[in-house]
């Protein structure tokens, strides 16, 4: 986007990227004196209180898609597109009993890798980093691009630029703070967002009363208000189970049952659930309200912005683009941190150096940060737009692990046979189906292929596994 | 079948309340932590 169309002049757009960069980097330097050893760093010495815990639990699932996506979502699919992607909080609302027994079972653990090599076995623990590192890494690189094109679109900002600005920034903070960073960044940028969110809100309400947006829809695009939209339906149940696998596989979340104070957990990933669960909403109806404004909109990824600029004029531009920034920040550092404690624990120590010191993983996982960072940053900068989309191919290898952790965690007879099979079938099934049919159907029929097997085989079992075996992850 | 203005009213006034309800519960649960020490 050239520069006289963002909504913000670039050196407005350089003042505010650094300004928060100065205190995203000032707090995580000040949050990571603490930390001595790999544990203080990666899990924030095992002791986040429940305003923290809270808000970190919402504000890593707020990523930028659920600003910018939430109105594209309302744009083409109506009222069940916003409702549809308040569906993604059923994860962290089923997470939470699982976040409990996870700090129970795994007194000591670190990663949800921990979980599948104590519990499975090697072959499904290696399936398992396969299946999640190709996830992270993208959705790694797909929030650093979205940084970079969203900070282009909103101000002129060159792509490159805003992408390394933001990228760098988040690696720094993360990198001297650990988790201890991330939760406490998070808490601020969630506040910033729930906040500025219902400013922007009310605001375009006081321009634009509900009833002639109703009125404006029923007569230039009823199709948004049909109670049966095939097509929107059909996105809350890819919505839901896309949102179950990530939540309930990725380490980001994992790392978080590990780091909130014993007993804690369950309630703070509720509390998160109930937090997200209107924002898709709050910051989706906004596109619904294009028509009745008469704003235009070239591109439908960028109707929440246009319209908040059309409405509130620079004010608005400034809040979209703290929101946004803010929202790309509280993804990426969690991303960041999470990895490199997978890639740490799993990969250096587990694989190669069982004996590390504590001092020393903690050193590792900062470098592994800044090397995540360059990989990053370098698959990044030629801009391939085909990049994002290979994040959509992962849906069905996250589907085909929800069954394996959640019969994997309460159940003693589920065992290796059904959580490799159940992996390998469910996402291979799945791939067929993404390119045979649809993206819509693949997490689906994922999920499906591998309950089918996962249980049979947990049906079949005369084993049952010793819970107990869970509690020597150290 | 359409959904109603009345029913769009209700989830877009409904999520910006929550929204407004939400931030307004994490700064109070952060001042009763503080006030505890129990931030972490």
């Amino acid at each position: 986007m050239s520069e006289s169309a963002a909504i913000l002049p670039p050196s407005l757009g350089w003042i505010l990227l650094a300004l928060f960069s100065v205190l995203w980097v000032g707090l995580g330097i000040y949050w990571g004196r603490r930390n001595r050893n790999f544990e203080d760093h990666a899990l924030a010495g095992r002791n986040v209180g429940l305003a923290l815990g809270s808000a970190t639990a919402a504000a890593t699932w707020i990523t930028s898609n659920t600003t910018m996506l939430a109105p594209q979502f309302a744009l083409q699919l109506g009222v069940w597109g916003m409702l549809a992607y308040a569906t993604a909080s059923f994860g962290l609302f089923l997470f939470a009993p699982m976040a409990g027994r996870i700090r129970r079972l795994m007194p000591e653990g670190y990663t949800s890798g921990d979980f599948f090599r104590l519990r499975y076995g090697r072959v499904a623990w290696g399936i398992f980093l396969v299946f999640t590192l190709f996830y992270s890494l993208t959705w790694l690189v797909s929030m650093a691009m979205a940084g970079g094109i969203l900070l282009n679109a909103l101000s002129g900002i060159p792509y490159v630029w805003g992408m390394t600005v933001i990228l760098a920034v988040c690696v720094i903070y993360t990198m001297r703070g650990g988790l201890a960073a991330v939760i406490g960044t998070d808490f601020i940028q969630s506040l910033i967002i729930i906040v500025g969110i219902v400013i922007v809100g009310f605001s375009v309400l006081s321009h634009v009363p509900v009833e002639q947006i109703h009125a404006n829809l029923v007569e230039e695009r009823p199709a948004l208000l049909d109670v049966l939209f095939p097509a929107a339906i059909m996105a809350i149940f890819n919505n839901l189970l896309f949102g179950l696998g990530e939540v309930f596989h990725n380490n980001v979340w994992w790392s978080r049952a590990f780091a909130f104070r014993k007993g804690l957990g369950g309630k703070a990933f509720a509390y998160g659930g109930l937090i997200w669960f209107p924002i898709p909403v709050a910051a989706g109806f906004i596109a619904l309200a294009s028509g009745a404004l008469d704003v235009p909109v070239p591109a439908a990824d960028m109707v929440g912005p246009l319209v908040v600029a059309d409405v509130l004029g620079m004010a608005g531009a400034i809040a979209i683009f703290i929101i946004v920034f803010c929202s790309l920040a509280s993804s990426i550092d969690s991303l960041l941190a999470a990895t490199s404690d997978l890639l740490t624990e799993d990969v250096y120590r587990r694989l190669f150096h069982n004996d590390a010191a504590p001092e020393r993983l903690k050193q590792v996982a900062q470098w592994v940060t800044l090397a995540l960072g360059i990989f990053t940053w370098a698959v990044c900068v030629p801009r391939v737009g085909t990049l994002a989309t290979v994040l959509f191919f992962a849906g069905p290898l996250v589907g085909s692990m929800i069954w394996p952790i959640v019969t994997g965690l309460y159940w003693r007879s589920a065992n290796t046979t059904g959580a490799v099979g159940g992996m390998l079938l469910g996402a291979g099934i799945g791939l067929v189906c993404y390119f045979a049919i649809g993206w819509y159907v693949a997490t689906l029929i994922a999920t499906a292929v591998s309950m089918a097997w996962v249980l049979a085989c947990a049906w079949f079992s005369k084993s049952r596994y010793d819970w107990a075996r869970l509690g020597d992850a150290t | 079948m359409i959904f109603s203005a009345g029913f769009l009213s209700f989830i877009i006034y409904g999520a910006l309340i929550w929204c407004a309800l939400a931030a307004l519960a994490l700064a109070a649960l952060l001042i009763r932590d503080m006030t505890k020490g129990d931030i972490w």
